[in-house]
């Protein structure tokens, strides 16, 4: 059975580059740009911005869900080594979790917008600081597996096949 | 070239200044500043695409509940250039810091056999060439929906739409350099920097 799995490359992937960090831009940038227009929306009273900020944040929930199938395929291939062990925990746990937030705040967006949608429903805002809250820490989190334990790069893939780092 | 290969990399004056990565802090910028850049440029495309399309699509979306007017389209393909054009001088700016304090592996071909140096300058250069383009789209792009074709329900001309999407490509190859510089030069990694100096992992990154 295992042969019939395709050979991994010299970072360790089944692919030519991680895929997992180019699904995430979606997420990111959308997610952080649904809280710059909702909190431009609400001080300039701009009521289109909230229709951009809503389109922006159903791409967001639907790429973090993609984000997770790379992320759970590239974090199985990747042998975390040391704290990047820990890290990598956290930053499932928390990609996971961000999904069901994301999920919940596009539902509530969306019930809200089927009944008037020029308007930000109350609190909404308040939440929008905890989602960009949680979206820097998980960027935190990935950032510190790719640029400071180089999961996935070629040097570390090359000295975990040697034995040199376990 | 023989002054070249005699004199040592300028970084050097200020060594003790930068951790391992060779930056002054552990996280680089550009790959982060990268992601909104991407993110919004070719979602912003994205949906004039589906503003552009809108008479074909518009009975799926009733099929699925969700109320669309075609300007709430457009707007998303404008103001989400807006913010990528804003973004994208600090996007290249950072690129251009952490690039002068790049020490990239020695001997490494990327998998289009350029060198280190090679893939760097063409980083460099493109990353110019893309902001240009982004901000004169953005510039079009505002001329289409404010003079041009503020009373037509499409607001963007398929040229528009056709740059839009080479550029998607162009930016995928752009972003494919700046990836392997990480990821085969290790630049700025500060694991694959440990390890090039003959550090032991298992002491120095527990």
């Amino acid at each position: 059975m295992l042969g019939l799995l395709p050979p991994l490359n010299d970072k360790n992937l089944p692919w030519l580059d991680v895929i997992h960090p180019i699904v995430v831009h979606f997420v990111i940038s959308m997610a952080l740009i649904t809280v710059v227009f909702d909190v431009i929306g609400v001080i300039t009273k701009k009521k289109n911005l909230f229709e951009v900020s809503f389109w922006n944040l159903i791409v967001a929930t639907i790429a973090i869900f993609v984000a997770i199938i790379f992320g759970q395929i590239e974090a199985g291939l990747a042998n975390p080594y040391g704290a990047s062990r820990d890290i990598l925990n956290y930053h499932s746990t928390l990609g996971w979790s961000l999904a069901g937030v994301l999920s919940l705040l596009t539902g509530w967006r969306y019930v809200a917008r089927q009944k008037d949608a020029t308007a930000l429903p109350k609190g909404f805002l308040a939440i929008d600081f905890v989602l960009a809250g949680l979206v820097f820490t998980q960027v935190y989190l990935g950032d510190k597996l790719v640029w400071v334990y180089g999961l996935h790069t070629v040097p570390v893939v090359e000295a975990i096949r040697n034995g040199v780092v376990s | 070239m023989t002054l070249l290969s005699a004199i040592a990399s300028p970084i050097n004056d200020i060594a003790d200044s930068l951790g391992a990565n060779d930056l002054p802090y552990a996280i680089p910028l550009h790959p982060n500043l990268v992601h909104l850049t991407i993110g919004l440029f070719s979602i912003g495309i994205a949906f004039d695409f589906a503003g552009a399309f809108y008479p074909l699509e518009k009975r799926v979306f009733r099929f699925l509940a969700l109320p669309v007017t075609r300007s709430g389209f457009h707007d998303v393909g404008w103001y989400n250039l807006v913010a990528c054009s804003g973004i994208s001088f600090f996007t290249v700016a950072a690129g251009f810091y952490e690039m002068l304090l790049a020490v990239p592996l020695p001997g490494i071909r990327s998998i289009l056999g350029q060198t280190a140096i090679d893939t760097m300058l063409w980083h460099a250069i493109g990353g110019v060439a893309i902001l240009m383009v982004i901000v004169a789209m953005t510039v079009w792009r505002g001329y289409q929906r404010f003079v041009w074709r503020k009373d037509l329900g499409r607001q963007v001309t398929w040229l528009y739409l056709l740059c839009g999407a080479s550029m998607l490509m162009v930016m995928g190859l752009h972003g494919s350099l700046g990836a392997w510089l990480a990821s085969d030069f290790g630049v700025h990694i500060t694991a694959d920097q440990l390890l090039a100096a003959g550090a032991d992992l298992n002491e120095v990154l527990p």
